[in-house]
């Protein structure tokens, strides 16, 4: 075997994302499908509620579902890409021997590893939790009982990882088309030289390091981004939620803490990853000199504009869907509540956004500056 | 038998002259040594003949086989059922065990009995060893026994000593050369240290591109009688 299982399991990011869509997707779907055939046990009163939820089980899936698998998708191929050139001697000497491409591209199916592990975990908490969240959204006191569907075993864990490992299977039979010696070649001096920046000239240093930091991680400003959004999006989506669809569901609540959760594992991971890449940077910087705050700008605040922009795709995306929701869905409903961009969630989304990221990022200034200059400069 | 007939190379759209023009006939079980300094195009001929690069013109022939002709896919199987390659970089796969290693070169030619080979090039006692857990010696005879367990037609070496001490130097040439006389396989060695040539039975000798001169060795010397 020619990539480790342990690479497969460095893709962690994929398996979050997964677990996250099939979490979701597992208890909508099966809440659907248990909930669809009492449609007449419900009272009078309670039929536009039950149409809400079915319609936003529906559309929860559907949207979550695929927007994250997009994501993942993205995800997978970026990953393969830079193993590739992570590791191309590797690659140039199985060439060398006579590995043929298509032997070599065989290997990446392993990736979707990561795919089947967040799967699992996915389907495996989504039941876990069912009976918590189906008391949650009982109408008219009905017991709505949970039927275990094996085949969703099939549409929500063996199809997505089979998928995957498919998708990696072609990208990598397209990315590595260079000859045994250039993969040598390039393996030995992998690290191009960079382009001369003539603008990197003017920038003041700190400007250059926070500029630095986030084109030498793109995964992780992502992430960032990816985390940002999650939390704009899923927050003030709940609460609309909760708005559009009152009486008690707590639709609205589940999709806010869903995006919670998802959000802050997001940063938690890339948080993690970014200060393991520049504890040696900042250790240096600490040596020469620079004061607290000036090292903590230098990883951090590069970041800034990417959370930013991720907190407002995430605002508009959830306007967006509810909008599409309202018009779309609940037209069928037969009733078409109000809705209009919610000010109020925005701002008190934003709060605690800005809130709940400015302590993630203290925490984290924290665990860096306690890395000594020397635990680092004796590690090999 | 090797056959290049007029062969050129040149890199950077033709700034680089690697090749000038090179012709060399190397018969079946022969072993030859491309000598020459550093820069000279000692590694790209090594690399057109055994068809890890492709020549810009010029005709290299393996047994009657016109490589240059042959597509990507046919190159990549005429590397996997004919050489075997060592180089000075070793190349091995850092999160496998030496015995992995050598089971990849084994496992493309569908070769079960690569135990002797490792045997033979004293590597027992390191079966489960990982690359970065051994000397610099030790690694290039796991990446000696990788080219090996292919049982290759041809070995092709390209500065296998060059990483090396004196003394592990040695060791690791009187393995080549015994497992060599062993197996009679041809062999084909770039090296830029005149004394090493004297341990071949042909001797090409290049200087920026072209071969300056070919000789056969009077007397072939064994890795412990040849200078440093
Ligand atoms: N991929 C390449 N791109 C550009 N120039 C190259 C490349 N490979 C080799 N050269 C040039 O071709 C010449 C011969 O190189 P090489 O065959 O590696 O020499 P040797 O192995 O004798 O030291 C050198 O001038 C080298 O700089
Ligand atoms: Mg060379």
């Amino acid at each position: 075997m020619v990539i480790s299982a342990k690479d497969g399991l460095k893709l962690v990011g994929i398996s979050i994302v997964c677990f996250c869509a099939v979490f979701v997707c597992t208890f909508f779907l099966n809440f659907y499908l248990d909930v669809l055939p009492l449609e007449s046990e419900v009272g009078e009163q309670s039929q536009a509620i039950y149409k809400a939820q079915l319609a936003t089980a529906q559309m929860c899936c559907g949207v979550t579902g695929g927007v994250l698998s997009i994501i993942a998708a993205f995800l997978l191929a970026f990953y393969i890409k830079l193993y590739i050139d992570g590791h191309a001697t590797t690659l140039g000497t199985l060439k060398a021997l006579g590995y043929s491409e298509r032997r070599l591209a065989v290997n990446f199916c392993i990736f979707a590893l990561a795919v089947l592990i967040g799967c699992t975990l996915g389907f495996g908490l989504g039941h876990a939790f069912m009976p918590y969240i189906y008391e949650q959204l009982a109408i008219d006191g009905i017991t709505v009982n949970i039927t275990f569907r094996p085949w969703l075993i099939a549409l929500l864990i063996v199809a997505p990882s089979a998928r995957f490992a498919a998708l990696a299977l072609s990208v990598a039979r397209v990315a590595p088309r260079r000859s045994a010696i250039a993969l040598l070649r390039g393996g030995a001096e992998s690290a191009k030289p960079s382009k001369p920046d003539v603008k990197s000239k003017n920038r003041p240093f700190l400007t250059e390091v926070a500029f630095k930091t986030v084109s030498a991680n793109k995964l992780l400003a992502f992430f960032v981004t990816f985390s940002c959004f999650c939390f704009a999006a899923m927050v003030q989506m709940g609460i609309g939620m909760e708005n559009l669809i009152s009486d008690g569901t707590a639709m609205g609540w589940l999709i806010l803490s869903i995006g919670i959760v998802l959000a802050l594992t997001s940063a938690f991971m890339s948080m993690t990853a970014l200060v393991r890449n520049n504890g040696k940077t900042i250790a240096l910087m600490k040596t020469v000199g620079y004061p607290l705050a000036k090292r903590t700008a230098a990883v951090f605040l590069g970041f800034a504009p990417l959370a930013a922009l991720g907190f407002a795709v995430g605002t508009v995306y959830q306007y967006v869907f509810l909008t599409l929701m309202v018009n779309i869905v609940f037209a069928n409903v037969g009733e078409v509540p109000q809705y209009g961009f919610d000010v109020g969630a925005l701002f008190i989304t934003l709060a605690a956004f800005v809130a709940s990221y400015t302590a993630i990022v203290a925490l984290y200034t924290f665990k860096l500056n306690r890395t000594s200059v020397k635990s680092i400069m004796t590690e090999t | 038998m090797i056959k290049a007939t007029s062969v050129s190379k040149t890199y950077n759209n033709g700034k680089v002259e690697a090749l000038k023009n090179v012709s060399v006939d190397i018969r079946n079980g022969e072993f030859a040594v491309i000598l020459g300094a550093s820069g000279s195009g000692k590694s790209t001929l090594m690399n057109m003949l055994s068809g890890l690069e492709r020549p810009d013109c010029g005709k290299i022939t393996v047994e009657g086989t016109d490589i240059t002709e042959l597509n990507e896919k046919q190159l990549t199987a005429f590397r996997r059922d004919n050489v075997g390659f060592v180089f000075q970089q070793y190349y091995l796969l850092p999160h496998l065990s030496v015995e992995s290693n050598v089971k990849l070169g084994a496992d493309i030619a569908r070769n079960k009995n690569y135990m002797p080979i490792i045997d033979a090039l004293g590597l027992c006692d390191k079966l489960r060893a990982k690359p970065s857990e051994l000397s610099g010696g030790e690694q290039q005879r796991v990446c000696i026994a990788r080219a090996l367990a292919k049982n290759p037609k041809i070995l092709f070496l390209d500065e296998p000593t060059g990483a090396l001490d004196e003394k592990t130097g040695r060791a690791v040439l009187d393995c080549i050369m015994r497992e060599k006389t062993r197996r009679g396989f041809t062999m084909i060695m770039v090296t830029h240290n005149r004394n090493i040539g004297e341990t071949a039975q042909t001797v090409i000798e290049m200087n920026s591109g072209e071969i300056i001169d070919t000789h056969a060795v009077s007397r072939q010397k064994s890795a412990y009688e040849i200078g440093w």
